[in-house]
């Protein structure tokens, strides 16, 4: 589902954002990215959402090599990737409805099939009574679930998250955890990149660890560090 | 494009111009003033051109002989007049003629008429002489010089070329002050949509992750520019409707002696008026947010 052949990037500034690195995530599997910070975390993100080209090696997402896409064929490889990001990215002014129908509206799914997939996927991440509420009514969690909601309603094969409960307490934390695996149980790949220890000691899925631009460990199933 | 998406850019343009009210306003006025100079231009230079082509229709010129003369060399000077190249028409018009249609002209009650009659007629022969075309009026007027018994020659030469100066010269001016109006409209407008584009930065950052295209990101502020166009050239040109009335009512009121002059009608200025400066206010619209999207925004 994701290779990366050699990938190396570099910054126009000299310094590595990460240096060849080859990783393969087959689909339907759930793998944490872990690392200190500078560690190459969010570069390895970046590239896989393509906001960064490598400079060199190849990246291969649902067998289209993203590094050879022209601009315009980049909408469409989005497509396939949900995104979440840790500070939620939620439109202020729009309803819970509204933020993740926008979602579809872009990409001009017809509005029969947004009004039937919309309350559906909001019944799914636990905010079916929410829609109508404002982002500032609702808790972190609840915002996070808004936008874990817009981030599959499309049904994206892949889902990419960046520290998706690095601004939410314990608790809320796992819920989003559980939402994640349910999600990964129907079937869609999820690469979430996280400093949250305990909660990769406690999934017990594959991790992949990153220090100073280069894989140091990857492990089928397992905790954040070798003592888990 | 589906009929929801067009109205969803429609919608999201005018939402992006009610949120920057302020700039959209002074966009508008910018296109507005522009399009006001167009108008402006259009309406006085059609008519001048219209005056010219009235002028054109009516070119002639009036050539007057010495004293009495007898039927026979009447006749052999309008042969000789007919033969000059580029004269159309030779029309012979006797003093009596003359008299006449200066009274029809003037009205016949005029003081001036007094004691004038057939018996008692200072006017002298004349011919009305009709050309192929207002540009052949000096070759032809060298040529009648040169013909013996002319008394004098009149023609309308100096006022053709004053009209014919005056227009170019509008044309040019006009041509200028649009041009200067038309870059401050669109660099207001680049400005606008700049404004419209950092506020809806966050919407746009979100656009790009699900997967939105760049022509469905840009479409809104397209729009956004498209609406200021059409509001700033539709605004003027509904207000220079009455205006170009009441001013063409106003002249043929106060200044009588214009009546030999036809203005162009109010309705046959405005439908070539109104679609023009409909394409030329999108087209300012436009070009401003196209170059700002250029610019600012980074899809």
């Amino acid at each position: 589902m994701i290779h990366l052949n050699n990938v190396t990037k570099t910054y126009p500034n000299g310094s590595r954002g990460v240096e060849d690195i080859s990783l393969h995530i087959q689909k339907g599997e759930f793998v944490f990215i872990v690392g200190s910070s500078g560690s190459g975390k969010s570069t390895l993100i970046k590239l896989l959402l393509k906001e960064l080209d490598p400079t060199s090696g190849d990246i291969i997402i649902n067998r289209v090599k993203t590094n050879e896409l022209s601009r315009n064929q980049v909408p469409y490889l989005r497509r396939n990737l949900g995104v979440v990001f840790q500070d939620f990215r939620l439109l202020p002014n729009k309803t819970v409805y509204e933020n993740v129908a926008f979602a579809m509206r872009v990409i001009e799914a017809p509005s029969r099939i947004i009004r039937r997939n919309v309350p559906a996927v909001l019944a799914l991440v636990g905010l079916g009574k929410k829609g109508r509420s404002y982002p500032n009514q609702l808790s972190g969690g609840e915002q996070q679930r808004t936008a874990l909601a817009r981030a599959i309603v499309n049904n994206p094969p892949i889902l990419i998250c960046d520290e998706p409960t690095g601004n939410l307490d314990p608790e809320t934390a796992w819920g989003i955890m559980q939402l994640l695996d349910d999600i990964n149980k129907r079937g869609t790949t999820i690469v979430m990149a996280t400093h949250a220890r305990d909660i990769v000691d406690d999934m017990q899925k594959r991790v992949v660890t990153l220090q100073h631009g280069h894989i140091v460990r990857d492990i089928k199933k397992g905790g954040y560090s070798d003592e888990a | 494009m589906r009929p929801s998406t067009i109205r969803y850019f429609v919608r999201e343009g005018f939402s992006g111009l009610r949120k920057n009210l302020l700039m959209t306003m002074a966009s508008m006025v910018a296109v507005a003033a522009c399009i006001s100079i167009l108008s402006f231009s259009y309406c006085v230079g059609s008519n001048l051109q219209y005056m010219l082509n009235q002028m054109e229709d009516s070119i002639g010129i009036s050539v007057f002989l010495n004293g009495e003369l007898t039927g026979e060399e009447i006749e052999k000077m309008k042969n000789q007049i007919s033969k000059v190249e580029h004269v159309e028409n030779v029309e012979y018009i006797s003093p009596g003629d003359a008299l006449d249609n200066l009274k029809k002209e003037w009205g016949a009650d005029e003081d001036i008429f007094v004691g004038l009659d057939e018996t008692n007629n200072p006017l002298s022969h004349s011919f009305q002489i009709s050309l192929d075309g207002i540009e052949s009026q000096t070759s032809v007027l060298d040529a009648l010089e040169r013909i013996e018994g002319i008394d004098n020659i009149r023609h309308g030469q100096t006022e053709t070329e004053v009209l014919m100066k005056a227009n170019n010269v509008f044309r040019i001016a006009s041509v200028l002050v649009m041009l200067v109006l038309g870059m401050i409209s669109v660099m207001i407008i680049m400005n606008t949509i700049r404004i419209s584009v950092v506020n809806r930065r966050v919407e746009i950052n979100i656009m790009k992750y699900v997967g939105a295209t760049d022509w469905f990101i840009r479409w809104p502020f397209i729009i956004e520019g498209i609406i200021i166009g059409l509001v700033g050239a539709f605004v003027p040109v509904m207000l220079g409707m009455p205006i170009y009335a009441r001013v063409i009512s106003s002249i043929y009121n106060y200044i009588p002696v214009i009546k030999f002059i036809q203005f162009r009608l109010t309705g046959s200025v405005f439908t070539f008026l109104m679609p023009v400066a409909l394409i030329f206010g999108v087209a300012l619209g436009v070009v401003g947010s196209v170059t700002s999207i250029r610019k600012h925004l980074r899809v």
